[in-house]
């Protein structure tokens, strides 16, 4: 089964919107991280959000699941769409750690006020699948809906499932998005397993390197059955399992995203698993590291069919030892683009877009 | 929606505070015994001490390296995953030339929510980072995942309280597409002094034993536990010449876009996902034995359920087990399956426990005695936050 791509919203440290992420990708550059209480961070505005929804309504919505609207907004005014088909559109929304953030916010209502004044609404939106509640409220929606968390493979494991979906008849279309979020608890774990990162440039593949700079944000994508009509493709394939499984074969005749992210523990992986004499690139010191990383990377793919381009990594992107590194951008003559990501468990996930 | 291929069911496992397996949680169920107590495994400062459901003693089959590295969610899914299995006749060795995946649905084994940790973390008393290790090495579908050193898939549901019976629904869906030749689904959670206070400050815990479907219910009861089934593609039943238990023979799912905590009125999300099942399964209501209802003991869930139960499925006999394991949240759903599957091989059903008067505003009375059961075919459904809906049907016809 292949999922055609018909419209993609993405914010994070960019920015918001295809936009905002071509700018950079067209110049090179990368945007800069912010500083936070703990570590610098990629952190995503979605201010814009007072646009669409009554600041009213937003009261009661948290900053993750405003992240998901965020991006959900973004991608159905990409597909430009006027409204979505309610009853044949299910909704799938895949987290590394979730509402993180909301979950201690609850912890302090606690601590703060006492077990019996517990504060009901931060509880609620600390449930896992608060953002595919708000969603569907919000929007309407009669589908079936689905939240997966499983760390780094979270993007693989839920794109499995809304294949699968679209598969059996479930649904027409589906609303895929990625989302993850910044806390304070994250900056204090990065403090403490990586020390301070005095250079905030991210430069990934650069061997002995701790590079990592946290980012946030969301990415959703309107998958549909039905050929894209916006020229960014479909998925046409997900494979996940363990980096040691020799059963996970690599497409010969691809080109290669990395979501290769600063972790020099995870980073050194990528030299020893990408087919000899393939053209890759890497776009993490865009939108920074996080769990759905490669949901960021399946849009620049995406994106790279749309404007039949294949955009330069940025400077601080270091090499492959047996691959190119693409460094300047060029013509996209690949038919095939897959976006790998490699975990801190050893797990490995190739996400192959393809032209048609 | 396409109908689809019966997905065969070769192991159980279950625990909960009726038993640490699944033939002591029937015999507890069978004869009526509700183990539910002011909680053991933690305090809280609440006036009412509302009762839990809770596992007592040492989970089963677990290494010390097990307890130390993995949290008690993941501790109660590899402790039910290990009964599946043995169950159904596998273990590490057997498993390893399989693709063999793994779905687990959660809602407390996803959070990261560590008390000590996060006070001290305020306090600006640098916490050991040991709370936030244990955290990333236990999702509750990679941990089943690395203790077996499997290949296939693994993915952890978090859909709140439907999340076990979407995981038997997407393993089910592995199945059929031949993505694995042997699935490893279900559900499993702990009970959580921050789930707990959640719950008693959504005003929807009662400070009483749980009494679902019943004219004088105030609320749920937290528990806690865990369940698995090992479905089983064709390929593999046949080369370990294996016959199945049961068999997934549909699943539905959809939702209210209604309210964040409670159920659309009218049922709507319910309604599809029902229309889902039946058309995924070939079946019709007169095909079903019986209804493993979501029943939490909830004014607004038992009003929802009752109306669909009455529209829908008139006049087949149903129950809520939540009266002898209590809310279990995401794990629900798959120990309800657990016990569907069981109840359908003993052709009999226990009473819904906690029920005594038929509330009139519901028409709908679930089975007060322990109940024969002729029919092979039985239907379990999940209502839970975010207004999700899902249904699974279990059949043990042809066995």
């Amino acid at each position: 089964m292949e999922a055609a791509v018909n419209g993609i919203g993405v914010v994070g440290g960019f920015g918001r919107g295809t936009a905002d992420l071509l700018k950079y990708l067209k110049s090179g550059t990368v945007p800069a991280p912010s500083n936070s209480e703990f570590y610098p961070v990629y952190a995503a505005d979605i201010s814009y959000l007072d646009t669409v929804i009554p600041k009213r309504a937003l009261r009661r919505i948290d900053h993750f699941s405003q992240l998901a609207l965020s991006g959900i907004y973004l991608a159905i005014e990409d597909a430009g769409l006027e409204s979505i088909d309610k009853p044949s559109t299910g909704l799938i929304i895949c987290s590394g750690y979730g509402s993180a953030k909301t979950t201690f916010s609850f912890l302090d209502s606690i601590f703060d006020d006492g077990d019996a004044c517990a504060s009901p609404t931060l509880f609620s939106n600390s449930v896992h699948n608060a953002a595919a509640g708000h969603i569907s409220i919000i929007l309407g929606l009669e589908g079936p809906s689905s939240t997966i968390s499983q760390f780094d493979m979270s993007v693989p494991s839920a794109l499995l499932t809304a294949l699968q979906w679209l598969e059996e008849d479930r649904v027409d279309h589906i609303m895929f998005g990625a989302v993850d979020e910044y806390c304070d608890v994250m900056g204090y774990s990065y403090q403490r397993y990586y020390g301070m990162n005095e250079n905030t440039k991210m430069a990934p593949l650069v061997p002995g390197q701790q590079s990592a700079v946290p980012g946030e944000g969301a990415v959703f994508f309107l998958l549909s059955k039905k050929e894209s009509a916006k020229g960014y493709g479909s998925v046409s394939s997900v494979k996940a399992g363990s980096l040691f499984d020799k059963g996970i074969v690599f497409p010969q005749d691809s080109f290669y995203i990395l979501n290769a992210d600063g972790h020099k523990k995870t980073d050194r992986n990528y030299h020893d698993i990408i087919p000899h004499g393939s053209l890759a690139s890497c776009y993490t010191p865009l939108y920074g590291s996080m769990p759905v990383g490669t949901a960021f990377d399946m849009a620049v793919g995406a994106l790279s069919f749309k404007e039949k381009t294949l955009f330069s990594s940025p400077e601080s992107v270091g090499c492959l030892n047996e691959s190119r590194v693409l460094k300047e951008k060029c013509i996209n003559r690949y038919e095939n683009i897959s976006c790998v990501k490699v975990s801190r468990q050893d797990e490995l996930s190739i996400i192959t877009l393809s032209s048609r | 929606m396409k109908q689809n291929a019966p997905v065969a069911i070769t192991g159980t496992g279950c625990l909960s505070a009726s038993g640490l397996s699944l033939e002591e949680n029937m015999n507890s169920l069978f004869s009526g015994i509700r183990n539910v107590d002011v909680p053991t495994g933690f305090s809280s400062t609440h006036t009412s001490k509302y009762p839990v459901f809770e596992i007592k003693g040492n989970i089963p089959g677990l290494t010390d390296d097990d307890r130390k590295k993995y949290s008690r969610t993941s501790q109660l899914g590899l402790a039910a995953a290990r009964e599946a299995l043995k169950n159904a006749g596998l273990n590490a060795e057997n498993l390893s030339g399989l693709r063999v995946g793994v779905c687990m649905g959660t809602t407390v084994g996803c959070a990261m929510n560590d008390e000590p940790f996060y006070r001290d973390f305020r306090d600006r008393l640098k916490p050991d980072m040991f709370p936030i290790k244990k955290y990333l090495n236990s999702n509750p579908s990679s941990a089943i995942s690395c203790e077996y050193s499997l290949k296939g898939p693994c993915q952890t549901l978090v859909n709140a309280c439907a999340s076990g019976t979407d995981a038997i629904g997407v393993g089910t869906s592995w199945i059929r597409a031949g993505i694995c030749d042997i699935v490893i689904a279900g559900g499993t959670d702990e009970l959580s002094r921050i789930s707990y206070n959640g719950f008693i400050s959504l005003m929807i815990t009662s400070e009483r034993a749980c009494m679902p479907f019943d004219k004088n219910r105030k609320g749920l009861n937290l528990g806690e536990g865990a369940a698995v089934l090992i479905l089983e593609g064709e390929d593999s039943l046949k080369k370990r010449k294996k016959d199945p238990k049961a068999f997934v023979l549909g699943y539905g799912t959809a939702c209210d876009g209604y309210h964040l905590t409670a159920p659309h009125p009218d049922g709507k999300g319910l309604r599809r996902a029902l229309k889902e099942v039946f058309a995924d399964s070939g079946k019709t209501p007169e095909d079903i034995g019986f209804i493993n209802a979501h029943g939490t003991s909830t004014p607004d869930n038992d009003r929802t359920e009752s109306k669909i139960l009455r529209e829908l499925l008139p006049g087949i006999p149903f129950l809520s087990t939540k009266g002898y394991t209590g809310h279990t949240l995401g794990a629900a759903g798959a120990i309800e399956a657990a016990y569907t599957v069981a109840c359908l091989e003993q052709g009999r059903i226990p009473a819904n426990a906690g029920f005594s008067e038929t509330d009139p505003e519901l028409c709908v009375t679930p089975v007060t005695e322990n109940t024969e059961i002729l029919k092979k075919t039985a239907l379990s459904e999940s209502l839970a936050f975010g207004g999700q809906n899902s249904v699974l049907i279990l059949s043990t016809e042809g066995i």
